[in-house]
């Protein structure tokens, strides 16, 4: 492709290219499709915008969501589920499902809204990466947006009360693990040898719960146990991501 | 439910046999249940028949405030009431009785991802359409919604139930999306649940399951109610083999079992 396709995304650490679940989901699928992105890490300079990232910018058009750029870079011929049969793509849209629905929460908890999680790694994390005073609001934006989904999508009216659902959906979170570890068995990638838009979504969501050290990691304890699970995700970093580590330590 | 809770109610329920009283309740049948909402009932009361489990269905207008979450449907057996899909599956598993046992451990997963795909994006789609569309809301969700209740409740509980869904919707990141772009979210789904389901008669082969009951409550309700336009339903038209699902399942477990028909 002549044009060349800008992605603005949060940068990495720990190891990932980026600890951004919604910005590595892209990042992956680019390198399972062989779509060339120019990949332009958000900074704390002025340049860029910050709301709804991942934001894919190409010459005429803006694309935000990791599901609408994935489609956006399969129109473009840049499709990783060339060889799957239809009912591999239907379950494809399942798993995904799965994830959104039960292991999206806790992993939001666990980053944004466990206090301790969220005072010592992620906030400082992402205010170093954006200009003041722009690091003491937006964090706790985006703490709050975390939240919010969280009880607004398993918080039962007219309570709303965090202590109830949290234990529930670290259960959901273990046991949606549980399934992946399953589905996923000796093979290397969801559907055989080559990797394609689900492997994208596993591993996006996995890995930064994989690699980032928190205090609180109940959640990360039970998918230390998954070894196939890490086997997976330290599989994709070697072979795709190689090349961009030692930039961000 | 608190996990202790959970585990007593599984205890409690293991020893008791199901009960020949035991009742579903859900919102008024004919002027005041929604669309998803008589979705997630049929569901139920598919799964209920499916496991050959007795169960009488009481409408009432405040069925929404009696459930224990604030969900429709819910059960009432013998001293313990339960409510949505996935918690009465689990209950009724305490008491011996289950679909999914006989699947492998791969088969499970795949019946939870389905179950969830039709939870995220035909659940809300209908969540959607109902609330978040002008033209439906103003003819037929408030009306129905506040029907049992005098002026003004009528209008404030419907309002306030608007208010709750358009947040979550915004929430989840479907507070931009267009109407269209709902109804392809549809159409993506029921082209999924079409492939996966194939030519088989049921989703997993010979058996149905809990994933069946619960695409047969939305599909059918969509097929069957009447809204502003047709295009909802016109999507799931489309496939014609999730129509000889829907045909196939109301034969064989509500008809058969003397039932009469749906309505």
């Amino acid at each position: 492709m002549a044009a060349p396709l800008e992605l603005s995304c949060w940068g990495g650490g720990w190891g990932l290219p980026s600890v951004h679940s919604e910005s590595l989901v892209v990042m992956a699928y680019a390198k399972f499709s062989g779509a060339p992105l120019k990949v332009n890490v958000i900074d704390n300079t002025w340049r860029g915008s910050r709301g709804d990232v991942p934001v894919l910018a190409t010459e005429d058009n803006i694309v935000s969501q990791p599901a609408k750029i994935l489609n956006f870079l399969r129109k473009q011929k840049y499709n990783a589920d060339y060889e799957l049969s239809a009912k591999q793509g239907a379950d494809t849209l399942a798993y995904i499902a799965l994830l959104e629905e039960k292991l999206l929460p806790a992993v939001l908890h666990t980053f944004w809204v466990e206090s301790d999680n969220y005072f010592t790694v992620t906030k400082p994390w992402f205010a170093s990466r954006m200009p003041f005073p722009l690091s003491l609001i937006l964090p706790g934006r985006m703490s709050k947006g975390a939240l919010n989904r969280i009880l607004l999508t398993r918080g039962e009216p007219p309570l709303y009360h965090l202590r109830e659902v949290e234990a529930q959906i670290y259960r959901d979170a273990k046991e949606c693990l549980n399934l992946l570890s399953n589905r996923l068995g000796t093979s290397q990638f969801f559907f055989g040898d080559t990797p394609c838009t689900l492997d994208a979504y596993v591993f996006g969501f996995l890995a930064p719960l994989y690699k980032v050290r928190f205090p609180k990691v109940q959640l990360q304890e039970h998918l230390k146990q998954l070894s196939n699970l890490c086997r997976f995700c330290d599989d994709i970093l070697n072979s795709y991501f190689r090349l961009s580590l030692g930039v961000d330590g | 439910m608190s996990l202790v809770a959970e585990a007593f109610v599984s205890q409690i329920a293991a020893t008791e046999p199901w009960p020949e009283n035991a009742t579903l309740y859900q919102q008024l049948k004919g002027e005041q249940i929604l669309l998803s909402d008589n979705a997630a009932s049929l569901a139920v009361q598919a799964f209920l028949q499916m496991c050959n489990l007795p169960i009488k269905v009481v409408c009432r207008a405040n069925a929404e405030y009696m459930s224990p979450s604030g969900k429709v449907p819910f059960i009432h057996v013998g001293n313990q009431v339960v409510s949505e899909l996935g918690p009465i599956v689990q209950f009724v598993k305490a008491k011996g009785h289950s679909l999914s046992d006989r699947l492998d451990e791969v088969q499970k997963a795949e019946m939870k991802a389905y179950m969830e795909l039709v939870n995220n994006m035909l659940l809300t789609a209908e969540l959607y359409l109902q609330w978040c569309d002008e033209a439906t809301v103003g003819e037929i969700t408030h009306a129905r919604y506040g029907s049992p209740y005098p002026w003004p409740l009528n209008h404030i509980l419907a309002y306030q139930k608007q208010w709750e869904v358009k947040r979550k919707m915004k929430a989840i990141g479907w507070g931009k999306k267009t109407l269209d772009q709902v109804l392809e979210d549809v159409d993506q789904c029921c082209q999924a649940l079409s492939q996966r389901l194939g030519t088989q008669p049921y989703f997993f082969n010979k058996q149905p399951t809990e994933l069946d009951a619960l695409v047969f409550g939305h599909l059918y309700t969509i097929l069957t109610t009447q809204l502003t336009n047709d295009e909802l339903s016109e999507k799931v038209k489309n496939y014609s083999n999730l129509l000889a699902f829907c045909r196939r399942i109301e034969q064989h477990y509500f008809e058969d079992h003397g039932r009469g028909r749906l309505s």
